[in-house]
Order: C-alpha cells, then structure tokens, then sequence
C-alpha cells in the first residue's frame, strides 16, 4: 500500500508542477519519438470563447446511473449525488501516465475547483467528481489521498473521489458511459498497470442530462466554466419567463409567392443571394371553403361534381394528404414536392420534373391554380377529373411509385395520423380508391386564385370600374394580346370571366423541334454566378441518359395528325410559374413572347394561328407587362395556407419495415 | 506549495516520464498515446483512435442499382491485409433494403459504430462494427431524420464529435432545393438540434462577407485547435438525384448550386463567417499540423482548390490556390485525400477518371504533379495513415454516373511509392453484382479489445488523436 501511495504523491507533484508552457522532448537514444504537445487544458486556450449565456447547451441524453464508492467506501448512487447541482465527471485512474489523459482532466479540475473558491455562484452550483476505472489499485484509501493531493486549491466546493468496490461492480457503469477501457499488454502478453482509453469529461445537470461531453481537444477549465455558467443562467431565464433571452433572432418577414432561394440575376457576375429562412416559412391556415364558394373577380362558379360536392373537411384532408411524403414508395413524395406553393404550385427550379429517386419526367410541372375549371388534365390532357387524375401520378413509377392501388389505401390505413380522419370527412367511410380521389381533389379545386390587376380593370365595371388598376404599358399590351398578336385565340377572355385558355391542344412547334431538331454541337452551362462554359453536347451525352420520347397528344389518340399537341395552358398567375412551355425550354416571358413572335417552330402540323407576328421590342414588352398583370390577390393566402399544412414524413410509429426487423 | 521545489521534483521525473511513454510507445503494438504524428487515414474526425498501421478491412458503402444483383444498397467488407488469406477479395455484404441513395459514413468517436447515410429516403444506417470487425451488423436505423430535424433531406457527412454525431443536411423537404442544416446527434441515435445554415434572411448571428449566403450544405470538418467548424456547399434533392446529363441541359438546375463555405465556432455551433466559394465547393480536409491553421476544398463545377484560412488577424479568409484540369471540360473534381504531413492531396476528377496528386508544400505556389486515369470514371479516394496505400472506388451518385460501358463500378488498390500508384488488386462491383461502389472506411482488429485476432501479426497499430 505505501508504495501505492509514494506512486499517487508522485503524480500528483508532477502533475501540479506544469506549467503553461512545458512541454518536453524525448530521450534522444529513444528515435524519434516526437515531444508531446500539452493538451490546451493547461494552457491558455488561443481563441475567445463566445459569451456565456450567448448559445445553447441541448441535453444530449440521460446521464446513466451507478453504485460507486466514495472516499470513505459509503455507497453511493451516482443519480442521488448529481441532484442539486451540475455535475463535471471525469474517469481517471490514479497510476495514469499519460499526460494529457487523466492528469490533464485532474489539473482542469484543480483549476475549476480554484475558481469555486473565489466564486461562491460556481461553489454552491458545481461538484467535480473523478471516478477511477482501477478499482483494483485504487481503494477508497487511495482515492482519498489522491484528493487530498489538491486540498491546497481551496475548501470552497465539492471535489468528489469516487471508485468501485470491484472490476464487476465498475464495468457496468463503464458500458454506461461508453468508457471502453483496455487494459496494456507488455511485449511478453503480459497486463501492465497502463490503461488505455479516450479522456471524455461530461457536464451532467441536476436533471440528470448529460449537457456537454469534453475531450483532450477542448478540456479547458475557462470553456467548462463558461458552459456552467451558461447552464446557470439559462435556468435563470427560466424562472424568469419574461427575461428569457428569444433561441435565435428570426426576423419575420412578409409571406410572398416567390422561391425561398430566388436566382434571379444568376446569369451575372453581380448577382447576390436573397435566400429565405426555412425556420420563417410559416403560415396561416385560410378558410379555402370560401374561397371556393365564390372564387375571386375574373373568375367563374367552380362546379362541383354531384358526387364530390365541395366541404370543409374534405378540402382540410385533401390538403394533408397533398403534403404528405410518405404517400410514396420510400417516403420522400407528396404532390408538393413538385407541385410547390411559393413557386406558383409548380416548379421554378426544374425545366422538366424529377420523380422518385430523381428518375427523369418528360415534362415540366404545370401550375395547379385555377385546376378546377380544366377540363383536360395533362399537357397532353389525356384524364378530364381530377378525381380520376390523382392515381396518375401516385402510380407513375417515375414520379410517386407507389406499386399498387391496395398500397397507397393499405399505408393510409396503418399511418396514425389518419385514423378516423377520412370517416369524418366522408360520412362513415374510410380510407378507399374513392375517398382518396375525392379528398385530394377538393383540395386541388380549391385553389383558385383570380382578382389580379387584369381582372380589377376589366371585371369590375358592375361596381365600379377601375381604371388605374392596370398600367397604361399592361393596357396596351392587352390591345394587342386581343388582337395584333391574337393570344387569346387560344388564351381565351370571355365577356364576365377569363380562364385564359381553350382547354384544347396544339402544335406550337416546341415539341416538333424536341423530336426533330438538329442538336446544338455545345451547349452553354452555368459553373457559378456570371461563370459560363461552352459545353461539348457529347461530354454531356456521356452523362447523360437517352432523352425521351415526346409526341404529345399523339401518344393518346394515335392519330399521327395530332404529333406534338399540347394543352393550351391558362396564363393566370404566369409570373409565378417560369420556366415555360411543356418541357420548361422558355426561361422568360419575354422569352416566350419573342418565340411566338417569330412563328413558333414552323412544321406541317403547327397550328395555323401562329405566325410571324412582327411586333417590335416594345410591343413585346407590352405584352409580357399585361401577362405580369394576371396575378391573382389572393395567392399569398393561399401559400400561406399551404405553409400552415404540416409536411408529412416518416415518424418512428409509421409503418416500415425497418421498425419490425430491428425490433425482435 | 513552493512551487521551485516542485520544478525540481518534476525536472527530476520528466526524463523518467517521457522515457516510459517513448518506450511504450515503441513496444506495444497496441497503444494510445497522443502524439503530432499526425495523418488523415485520411479524413477522419480528429475525436478518434486512428490505424496507423497496415488496416485489415475496408468498408465500401455501396449502392445498390436496379436491375443488378438484388438491387439494394449495401455495405461491402473486403479484405485488404496482405498477410491475409482472403487478401483482396470480397468477405462480406450486407444488403440493407431500398436504394437509398448510398453516400458518406463516419464512424462514431469509439469507433464502434459506422453511420451510414441515405440521400434519397434520409435513413441513416447504422452498424455495429466493433463486435466482429470482419462482419459487421445492422444495429440500427434512423428512419424519421426528415421529421425529427424539423425538415432536413440527405443526411450527408456523419462526424464524429465526442459522445455524438453531427450529420450535414443536403437539402429540405419543402422545395427539395439546397436550403439546408446539420443535424446533432447523440451515438445513441437520438436527435438532438438542427443547425440551420445562415441564410440572407436569418443570419444566425453570422457574417456575410461576400455576395452570397445560400443556406447550401455538403461537408464538415472541425479543427478544434481553432475552435472551428468549417462547411462546403453542394446542392439540393432535385439536382443530385436527377440524370446529370438532363441537369447540366437544364439551366434553371444549374443555378442551384451552393458557392459559400461557413466558418462555425466549434464550441457553440453557431455560424460565424459565410465566405464565397463559387462552383460548389464539395469535400473539406482541416490540416493535421499544429502549425496550420487552413483547410482545403476544391469546387466541382469551376474547378479549383480552394484554400480556407486564418490570417495573421485570426480572421477566417477563402481564396483559389490552383486550378484543377480543364474548367471548360468540366473534369468535376470529386473526393479530395490530404496526405499526414499537409504536403499533398489526392484530387480525383469523375469524368476523365484521374486521380491527380497536388504538391501542396508551397501553398503559394501550389502545382500538379502527378496523375494516373484509374478508370472511366472515379469518385472516392482513401489514403491510409502512411500515405503508402491509396484506394479508389468508382460511383458518384447513382444518376450521374456514367452510362453504357463508361459505368465501370470498382474497388481498386494501389500502393504509392512517392512517384509512381501501383495497382495491387481491383474487385468488378458490377461483375460480383454488388452494385455502385461509394465511400470507404477503414477497419481493423486492433481498435477493438475485444475483438481478438486470429494471428498476432495482424494487429494495426493505433493513433489516437482526441
């Protein structure tokens, strides 16, 4: 036993003999052998440290429990001791060597335990405890006279010297705390008295939360220090829950229909981010009934199926289910994710859209505004019911890929967050093919958005008309939008309402051209801001997959007159829905604008009402302002409405069969 | 205490102290000491036990690809001790469920634990490779990361910091663009906080220095020397799961990628400095020498390394130090591999297949000096401890790959003699069926007590840095 305790005074002195600058270099019979830096812990720490009180401190998990000894071998249970006070445990052995292991956390706690004497806030709100992981040398005896070692750091303060009454009593706790020790082996295979093992420190709180776990790295006793007293005054605030200090500062800023992360200017080398919080991307739920009841001024009665009619709770499931990830194969597709709010319900960031595991769509994601007044569904307006509709693309295998009919209903069924929802909504009746449809189509239907500028200036005559609600450039780009240009020969105004399309197809040349156009030999590619390169069309085909097929309404009717047809979309809201045309080609309006100017793409099945149209740049211009004119007032609502619907993922109670496997 | 007397008594001990470590350290061949031996094996989170030794296995996270073999993704244990008898081949192969967009993994601090992310369906794997090293188990999925991180999509980088993980996010699961956060993790699997990356709107507390703050997320390094955390910036959902061939046509995609690097207190984890890094700067490497207060990135689109640096102000800097190929090409420098002495990095570029060495001994002056086409296309590469072996695997994502007969999916071994990478062995992923060969990490028998080796020679040795 004394030579135990000759072995614990001498590391003791050596260990409070260190000082800041030390370090020392190795025998040079020895090799090379480099000099062992000193941890920082017993030096300065070389950066400023935020202020206290400046971050969080997030409980990582519940600190274990354990029976150990203390320095008078009473029992103790580590839970009974971590109570009234924060906690620093260290695991140390008394014979360790290794300077920058247990020495280190015993010289940080010395330190810490210094300045307990002179603060009474860290006096009455710390303990220090070091627990041995050599219960075999290191008794209560030894422990005892190891702490008294730093008795000179002052009476002020808990330091507790703990250790176990045996390897099996301690390896428990061990485990508990992830302490994965070894014990050093000799050339010869035999056990040293050396240790091996990772220093970890952990700050547990009087709740029995393991707040902060420190290594070699950063075991400082000015870091510890600052994270006790940030703890202490959290909990402060705490009890004073007028002072609480806000998590982080989010400003609020108004809730507008255009892409959190806008790349508008990205072409240019002064381009500068305007990218949005995610954390901000709130809003509130709006009574859409309403709006569906009596659709905004331009606008028609929505007609209602007779056997769909219009309800509050159908309209409210619809719009979960339309949020909802998991309503696909692996969990990571709702209809939003395409069909996306604050980019006009489509998709700003994509030509052409991506489905499941990022498998190519042909085409780019039309705008489901105003979906309730059309009458054919798809660019090439193969489904007339967005009842019938919805299966499309929850069966695709390139978009939502669910494998079934049976899987979709069946994954409803099993997801808590379901149950009894579509029985309220349907009167009695769960969860099926139809229930399904329905819902989701109430919520579509209900997303009418009129009562733009347009509208105001030539719907409100009734009342009063407004004459300055339109600008005099958007005025004379209607003039010739109704008849020079002659858009709305297909973007049709009718005399009390516009829906701006004749739900009928054509061949504008796009697609004509996708199919049989000679390919530019390079192509012009982004690297950054301004940053342009010209692209060999080989390099990118080599990355690339076969483009698809793509002859529109053709595909449908087999009639080979009806190659490249498309939809006629509606223009309401057509700022907010760039890129343009079915395979998003067109970036711009003015873009779309000069495309129809020049005729299309001339080909033998191209529609006959587009020709050259001779407009010069400013009746272009004209144009494209009387098209910024038709966004609807009310679409801020309704992305504030669709920011209030919850985002549907995987939670641990839903069906996986991860959850079942790893269970047994 | 007089403080003179205990000088003496320690002066007296120190040759006696250091003695014993240098001796021990030269005996056994399992140890931990902390030393300035310093090397990346070769881009691990300084938290852990390091093999600086010949390393028993490699864990290559792979994906799974339709119509191959079972088509899931997989984790593949080959064999690479020489003194091994299944030396080079193929001994285990875990097939995990779905495609999931099989990325990075990082080991926990113990090393007990290899987590493995998905970047498609957000699962983060994660297996038990400490209980047979040879053999590694599933213990546990993380199925609800979207949910539990308040939003977060492609958990990216798992790093080991003392007692949890931090896991960088990709993307998001409102418009699946690059807004994006890291998300903390206790090794336990429990989440913990979400880390949003500073965006124009809310900075967090952070300085925009440039023109840009896109919230982008990719890699994550920590230098805590420095009481830094610093993050690359990629791109988002849409982008990285979409045929590259079809986003590199498509000029709206292309505007969608991250050209920031953020400076983080380590401490706090709070975003300090958000410094513009144009082209989508991708892996982060910290310096391992005491002395060096820098770390590199290189960006994959513009194409050139980038060195991130504290001044002699203490502030926080980025600027190109070399270009990487032909920009106009784009060559897409992938996985970067620094060497232990901070004197060169590995940089591979996907479409040429090259792996190109960069003497990085000037940082002034920094020049190519060395390449080697390792196949059609290459991705990963890992250098062990002493920088004698590389090893190099093929996949990139699984829709950017190349296409046809240019898919060629390996795991291939090199030995590098300073001058010259000589292939050692090659494993065919698309031949064994496997799938799309990723990440890499390594294994061996010596960082576990437990797990006994059958031949006493085939103990790595142990660094451990912490």
């Amino acid at each position: 036993m004394k030579a135990k305790i000759m072995r614990v005074l001498f590391l003791i002195f050596s260990l409070l003999s260190i000082s800041p600058t030390l370090s020392y270099s190795a025998n040079s019979a020895t090799e090379n052998i480099a000099p062992v830096p000193l941890a920082p812990g017993y030096g300065t720490l070389g950066y400023e440290l935020a202020e206290v009180g400046s971050y969080k401190l997030p409980a990582l998990k519940d600190a274990p429990d354990g029976k150990v000894l203390d320095e008078n071998g009473q029992q103790v249970q580590l839970h009974n001791m971590y109570k009234g006070k924060y906690t620093l445990l260290s695991f140390m052995y008394s014979n360790c060597k290794d300077v920058n292991g247990c020495p280190l956390s015993s010289y940080v706690f010395y330190k810490i335990k210094a300045a307990m004497n002179k603060e009474p806030l860290l006096a009455s709100n710390l303990r220090l405890a070091s627990l041995s992981f050599d219960p075999e040398n290191d008794s209560p005896e030894v422990m005892q006279l190891y702490g008294n070692n730093f008795k000179f750091a002052g009476n002020k303060g808990e330091w507790r010297f703990l250790t176990t009454s045996s390897l099996h009593a301690l390896n428990p706790v061990l485990q508990d705390y992830n302490q994965d020790i070894q014990r050093q082996m000799s050339v010869d295979g035999d056990q040293t008295e050396d240790i091996s093992h990772i220093l970890r420190v952990f700050l547990i709180d009087p709740k029995l939360k393991i707040r902060n776990i420190y290594s070699v790295g950063f075991l400082h006793p000015d870091l510890l220090i600052n994270d006790v007293k940030t703890l202490l005054l959290e909990d402060e605030a705490a009890d004073k829950p007028i002072l609480q200090v806000a998590e982080e500062y989010e400003p609020k800023s108004p809730i507008l229909s255009v892409p959190g992360d806008l790349k508008d200017g990205y072409e240019t080398t002064s381009y500068t981010t305007q990218s949005k919080s995610l954390t901000n991307r709130k809003g509130l739920a709006a009574d859409l009934f309403a709006v569906v009841k009596n659709p905004p001024l331009g606008l028609p009665k929505v007609s209602e199926p007779f056997d769909n009619p219009i309800t509050k709770e159908k309209i409210a499931l619809g719009r979960k289910l339309f949020f909802d990830r998991r309503l696909s194969l692996n969990d990571t597709f709702s209809c939003a994710m395409c069909h996306v709010p604050e980019q006009g319900f489509a998709s700003n960031e994509l030509s052409m859209a991506v489905g499941i595991e990022g498998r190519s769509i042909r085409r780019n994601t039309p705008t489901i505004y105003n979906i309730a007044y059309a009458t054919k569904l798809f660019h090439d307006g193969r489904e007339d019911s967005l009842e019938q509709q919805i299966w499309a693309p929850l069966l695709a295998k390139n978009e939502m890929a669910n494998p079934s009919v049976g899987y979709v209903i069946n994954k409803i069924r099993a997801i808590p967050e379901y149950k009894g929802m579509f029985e309220k909504a349907f009167d009695g009746e769960g969860v099926n093919m139809n229930t399904l449809s329905k819902a989701f189509a109430n919520y579509q239907r209900a997303l009418v958005s009129g009562d733009s500028p347009f509208d105001r200036w030539y719907f409100s005559y009734k009342d009063k008309k407004q004459e300055n609600a339109m600008s005099g450039k958007a005025k004379r780009g209607f003039k010739l939008f109704m008849g020079k240009a002659n858009c709305s020969s297909c973007h049709i105004i009718e005399k009390d309402f516009a829906l701006f399309t004749d739900n009928q197809m054509h061949n504008t040349g796009i697609g004509f051209n996708e199919s049989m156009g000679i390919r530019p030999a390079t192509q012009r590619v982004a690297l950054a801001p301004g940053v342009f390169v010209d692209v060999d069309t080989s390099i990118i085909d080599s990355v690339g997959e076969k483009t698809p097929a793509d002859t529109g309404l053709y595909e449908i009717t087999q009639n080979p007159n009806d190659r490249w047809k498309y939809k006629t979309p509606s223009l309401r809201n057509v700022t907010l829905t760039a890129p343009y045309m079915h395979n998003g080609s067109i970036s711009t309006l003015e873009g779309v604008v000069s495309f129809y100017n020049k005729g299309g793409v001339k080909n033998s099945l191209q529609d006959p009402r587009i020709k050259p149209l001779n407009l010069d740049q400013n009746e272009q211009n004209d144009i494209v302002a009387f098209l910024k004119s038709l966004t609807g007032s009310n679409v801020d609502l309704l992305v504030s409405d669709a920011f209030a619907a919850p985002v549907g993922d995987i939670t641990v109670n839903d069906p996986n069969w991860v959850h079942e496997v790893l269970s047994d | 205490m007089n403080h003179n007397l205990l000088n003496a008594v320690f002066n007296n001990i120190k040759l006696k102290l250091t003695t014993t470590l240098a001796v021990s350290t030269l005996l056994f061949s399992v140890t931990a000491v902390v030393s300035t031996v310093q090397a990346d094996e070769t881009c691990m989170s300084p938290y852990m036990a390091k093999i600086i030794g010949q390393e028993d296995f490699v864990y290559i996270w792979t994906l799974g690809e339709e119509g191959l073999g079972d088509g899931q993704d997989k984790l593949v244990t080959v064999d690479v001790n020489p003194k091994s008898a299944k030396y080079g081949t193929v001994i285990e192969s875990l097939s995990v469920g779905g495609r999931n967009e099989a990325h990075h993994s990082g080991f926990t601090d113990d090393r007990k634990y290899l987590w493995a992310g998905g970047l498609d369906t957000n699962k983060i794997f994660i297996f038990d490779v400490h209980t047979d090293p040879a053999k590694p188990t599933l213990n546990k999925v993380i199925t609800d990361f979207v949910s539990a991180s308040g939003g977060v999509v492609g958990p990216h980088t798992t790093y080991a910091l003392p007692g949890r993980m931090m896991v960088t996010g990709l993307s998001n699961n409102k418009d699946n663009g690059g807004r994006t956060a890291m998300v903390e993790y206790s090794n336990a699997g429990e989440f913990i906080a979400t880390h949003w990356m500073p965006t124009d709107e809310n900075l967090r507390g952070a300085k925009k220095t440039g023109k840009f703050a896109d919230g982008y997320g990719y890699d994550l390094r920590a230098l805590p020397r420095r009481n830094v955390m610093v993050t690359s910036s990629f791109t988002g959902w849409s982008n990285y799961m979409m045929d590259l061939g079809k986003m590199v046509k498509d000029p709206e995609a292309m505007k969608r990628f991250g050209n920031t690097v953020v400076i983080w207190d380590l401490h706090t984890k709070k975003p300090k400095k958000v410094l513009d890094v144009p082209g989508a700067p991708l892996e982060v490497r910290c310096a391992w020498q005491p002395d060096h207060n820098w770390c590199i990135t290189t960006t994959a689109l513009t194409s050139k390394i980038w060195l991130i640096y504290e001044d002699a102000d203490n502030e926080w800097q980025a600027k190109p130090i070399a270009d990487i190929g032909d920009a106009s090409k784009i060559p897409l420098p992938v996985d970067i591999s620094l060497t232990s002495d901070d004197k060169g990095v590995w940089v591979n570029t996907f479409m040429d297949g090259k792996t190109r060495y960069f003497d990085l001994t000037d940082l002034e002056n920094v020049k190519q000096t060395y390449e080697k086409v390792i196949d059609t296309q290459v991705n990963m590469a890992s250098s062990s401890w002493d920088g004698k072996r590389v090893y190099y695997t093929s996949s990139l994502l699984a829709n950017w790959d190349k296409k046809g007969a240019d898919n060629s999916q390996y795991f291939k071994s090199y030995h590098w003699n300073g001058k010259e990478l000589e292939e050692k062995f090659s494993i065919d992923f698309n031949a064994l069926k496997l799938g799309r060969a990723h990440q890499m990490r390594f294994g061996a028998y010596s960082l576990y007590a437990n797990s006994s080796p059958v031949e006493k020679s085939k103990l790595a040795s142990l660094i451990e840095q912490n």
